[in-house]
């Protein structure tokens, strides 16, 4: 569904690199993500992906389409929603959805299906200027479902947005998965990742260290550890038993026949440790 | 088509919740209107009267032989004429002769003429004092009038490129024009989209202005070829400042560079002696203020208006060339 082959991109025109000689290619209904800290060169790759940006080097093809050659029929297959909410704001939220839908070649949503679906329907004739950052960020989302995507270019989908509704975000990107969209999701948050993704890439200072599903990473990367809060006279400790290690596994016996054993379970490494651990960067 | 059309709809509906944009659609009518109020008009630099309808034929004659003249059923309504804004004298017959209703503040000495006139009703063959010769310096009409008519509608080509910076720096400030760019819209049919309002505005607001201003008979098409010669550097100036900015203070800002042109041309064309206007020949708006004064005149003939069109259009090529990769980059 997307191929991208030794892709270098560099906004300088020189060997200043923002990208470096990315390649991965993605699966038709697979949810990619693409994780990185600020700088690391994501929106770059996404850009050029877009066609937002130009293809200076390697071969990027999408649906099927070389974007070399910026085919513009390739947007009626996309959607992209963007990290910053980008909406008219003297057009009401329903007036944006019906102006972007009439930009298409394809058949699209109906508007207002689509603002209930995010909670939006309410306000679906006000303004779009008077909306709280979220609701906009809501609106972006929606609008990049008009054309029913094969392929959905996501940049931080839940950020700014209240528990409830990133809920809701992630439920709606699972549903759409399931029917068969092949999602590209670009995020700093290292939970939705791990929970929606079939594969993640690890990308920083433009070049991707690995590519790899979250379960294998964490069965490669991931400590076998078991957290025990027990009583000890009259306060609670708290200790960390390696699943590996003899030592720790003779103690944990021993505390599992005779301590007072309040709280146990097993700590898998998170996604965001593993990336700390292979590319030695937080991702902030 | 459809998509262009959505574009147009999307500007409009955007443009008329917002007050500047309302004001600039309608600048080039309101400030003729001002003009229409505040000039004296091409009338009021000849003589004209009003009379009741009850004047006896043969005054009547005699005055329509030398004076614009205006009937009205009764002295009220002849008063409630003199009072208004231009310089109408009023003439009644008494039974002593003629009284003449004025305002006081007729802004051409008008009077010494009347009397003149009324005092030579029925003594047209009594030999005169003197010899009076009419003659004119070759105006038919209010120069005011006619340069600020010229200058309104060449700006209000400048009032369409404003347009269309406004709506490009609105795409700029929310970034929308990002979401455009993944949608499938070829590049042309955004800027065609963009632009046509940068046409639609200037020929209305042009139009309304000449007919406001009185400019009735003018040749429609040879209007109308050198608005929208004209506004193609607008629209090529409104996209490029548009474009590049961010925040419609700025872009403003940016667009009032172009005043200088444009009023250095027009008052150049105004005030230079026909020797040194070669040295205007670099302004496209030098060009469109000789057809608009001629077509005003209604002395333009199709070689005039063709001629300056084609010179407008190849400076505005020229333009758009220099411009072109700015305006490419700024709509990426």
């Amino acid at each position: 569904m997307i191929k991208v082959q030794g892709l270098y991109h560099s906004y300088t025109h020189d060997h200043v690199y923002a990208v470096k000689n990315a390649n991965f290619e993605i699966a038709p209904g697979e949810i990619f993500g693409f994780l990185g800290p600020s700088g690391a060169g994501k929106s770059t790759t996404q850009g050029v992906m877009t066609g937002l940006l130009p293809l200076q080097q390697g071969v990027v093809q999408v649906a099927g389409y070389d974007m070399r050659l910026r085919q513009r029929e390739l947007f009626n297959k996309i959607g992209v929603s963007f990290e910053q909410s980008n909406v008219y704001s003297k057009l009401t939220a329903l007036e944006n959805l019906e102006f972007y839908g009439k930009l298409f070649d394809v058949p699209t949503l109906d508007p207002m299906q689509l603002l209930h679906l995010v909670g939006l329907d309410g306000v679906a004739k006000n303004k779009a200027g008077t909306f709280s950052k979220g609701m906009k960020h809501r609106l972006t989302f929606i609008r990049s479902m008009l054309n029913n995507p094969a392929i959905w270019f996501l940049d931080e989908p839940t950020t700014g947005l209240d528990p409830a509704i990133s809920r809701k975000i992630i439920e709606i990107v699972k549903d759409k998965n399931a029917e068969g969209a092949t999602v590209f999701l670009t995020t700093h948050n290292m939970q939705v990742a791990d929970e929606l993704c079939h594969r993640v890439a690890f990308i920083i200072d433009g070049e991707i260290k690995l590519i790899d599903s979250p379960r294998n990473l964490k069965l490669q990367f991931g400590e076998k550890i078991v957290v025990v809060d027990h009583r000890v006279d009259d306060t609670t400790k708290r200790e960390q038993f390696s699943l590996v290690k003899p030592d720790d596994m003779a103690r944990l016996q021993t505390l599992l026949q005779t301590g007072k054993i309040e709280m146990m379970h097993t700590k898998e490494a998170t996604l965001e440790e593993i990336f700390i651990q292979v590319t030695g960067r937080g991702l902030l | 088509m459809n998509k262009i059309l959505a574009i147009i709809g999307r500007d409009l509906k955007s443009g008329t919740r917002d007050w500047l944009i309302i004001y600039l659609s309608l600048a080039s009518i309101l400030v003729a209107l001002l003009l229409r109020a505040l000039i004296p008009s091409v009338g009021e630099s000849t003589l004209s009267l009003v009379v009741l309808q009850d004047m006896s034929p043969g005054l009547l004659a005699h005055l329509d032989d030398q004076a614009r003249v205006s009937q009205v059923p009764n002295i009220a309504a002849l008063r409630e004429r003199v009072l208004r804004i231009d310089d109408v004298f009023g003439v009644v017959e008494t039974d002593q002769g003629f009284e003449i209703v004025r305002q006081g503040n007729e802004n051409i000495p008008m009077e010494a003429p009347l009397r003149f006139i009324l005092n030579s009703y029925g003594r047209e063959a009594a030999p005169l004092p003197m010899q009076v010769a009419f003659s004119d310096v070759g105006w038919r009409l209010s120069p005011i009038k006619l340069e600020g008519g010229t200058l309104l509608i060449i700006f209000t080509t400048v009032f369409g490129g404003m347009l269309i910076l406004l709506n490009l720096v609105e795409e700029k400030m929310s970034n929308t024009l990002s979401a455009i760019n993944v949608a499938p819209l070829h590049r042309s049919q955004f800027i065609i989209g963009k632009g046509i309002l940068g046409f639609i505005i200037p020929i209305i607001g042009g139009i309304s202005a000449a007919m406001i201003l009185g400019f009735s008979g003018i040749n429609i098409s040879m209007f109308l070829v050198t608005v929208v010669a004209i506004a193609f550097i607008s629209i090529i100036i409104g996209f490029s400042i548009g474009v590049l900015n961010n925040e419609p203070i700025a872009a403003i800002s940016g667009m009032k560079m172009v005043y200088f042109p444009i009023l250095a041309s027009i008052f150049g064309a105004m005030f230079l002696p026909s020797r040194w206007l070669p040295i205007l020949y670099w302004s496209p708006f030098y060009w469109a203020y000789d057809s608009m004064r001629a077509i005003l005149l209604q002395e333009a003939s199709w070689g005039q208006v063709s001629f300056n069109a084609a010179v407008i259009l190849a400076l505005t090529g020229v333009v758009f060339m220099l411009l072109r990769k700015k305006i490419q980059h700024g709509l990426q």
